[in-house]
């Protein structure tokens, strides 16, 4: 007689969690980055004159010809829709009351990956003029969340 | 090559920068959640230890008992015939003495991890477990313990519903 029947009173399963936990930093030209969206509320790029490109978010290389970037500008707040995509799910994979927009905003020859909040998703089109609405100085941590959403302009 | 390493102003960074917030970063954590089937024979033993006994699988071609038990007998490959009821009792087949815990922190007080033979079943065969109410130095290979157990309305279903074993007076 083989043994095929659970004892009613098992526990069905062993429930557990692994923690598992990150912290990413930013690296050189992140940090620099980063730290100017906290100390002045602006979105820096880097600026190759030889090829004529400006990275956005800025970094320490030209990605093309390899040479250092020294020099950051600051690219403003607004650009256009280069691409975007609606969520209609949580994280959790439960169905979201509010649809999220989110949006890859063209600024210099680069962009942010951002949400894009207060627009009619009828009147959603790719190359609509947003801006950025960055969070008030005492709020600002040094995030990306600093920027709290893009707006249309 | 080594010019250039030279020159890369790379560094590493110490816990206190990050404190201070001289750096920044984001920090996040994956919610790496689990259920674990615990299957007929593993579900048996759970439920035992809640009832405040050490179960075993026993099987009758073979003659071995196992703990904990499993379904099927590692040696002819057979379903296992019967779950028996084994002491907890038994003898320490192997030890170990830890001044640290799992994430490396030191501690005062050993910790003595052994793997303990139960009364009842086949020799050679036992559970991992703690030792406790004992001095690092007495312990031996040999050595006879018994489980102490949780009170029964706070064992839940898991091994930890035995505390630790403690060695058995001899007399």
């Amino acid at each position: 007689m083989a043994l095929l029947e659970r004892d009613p009173e098992a526990p069905l399963s062993w429930e557990g969690t692994m923690p598992v936990t990150n912290r990413y930093t930013f690296g050189q030209a992140g940090e620099r980055f980063f730290r100017l969206l906290k100390d002045e509320g602006r979105i820096y790029g880097s600026r190759c004159d030889q090829c004529n490109l400006t990275y956005v978010p800025a970094t320490s290389f030209c990605e093309r010809c390899l040479s250092k970037l020294e020099q950051w500008i600051d690219v403003g707040t607004q650009g256009e829709v280069h691409t975007f995509t609606i969520l209609a799910t949580n994280y959790d994979g439960t169905p979201s009351d509010v649809p999220e927009i989110i949006v890859l905003v063209k600024l210099g020859d680069g962009g942010l990956i951002h949400k894009l909040s207060a627009v009619d998703p009828e009147q959603l089109c790719i190359g609509m003029q947003v801006e950025a609405v960055i969070k008030p100085d005492n709020e600002r941590t040094g995030s990306i969340l600093d920027i709290e959403y893009f707006r249309p302009v | 090559m080594s010019e250039l390493l030279r020159d890369l102003p790379g560094r590493s960074l110490s816990e206190k920068e990050f404190e201070e917030g001289k750096i920044l970063f984001n920090f996040d954590e994956l919610h790496g959640n689990f259920a674990w089937d615990t299957g007929v024979a593993v579900g048996s033993y759970l439920a035992g230890l809640k009832r405040g006994v050490i179960l075993g699988a026993h099987c009758t071609t073979c003659r071995k008992t196992v703990v904990p038990p499993r379904m099927v007998c590692e040696w002819c490959y057979r379903p296992m015939n019967e779950i028996v009821v084994l002491q907890d009792t038994g003898t320490v087949n192997t030890f170990s003495i830890c001044y640290v815990t799992w994430d490396v922190q030191r501690i005062q007080e050993a910790e003595i991890p052994a793997v303990i033979e139960i009364d009842g079943a086949s020799p050679l065969h036992g559970i991992m477990h703690l030792l406790g109410e004992v001095d690092a130095d007495k312990v031996h290979i040999g050595m006879r313990v018994k489980a102490v157990w949780k009170p029964a309305d706070e064992r839940q279903g898991a091994i930890t519903d035995i505390c630790y074993f403690k060695p058995i007076e001899e007399v």
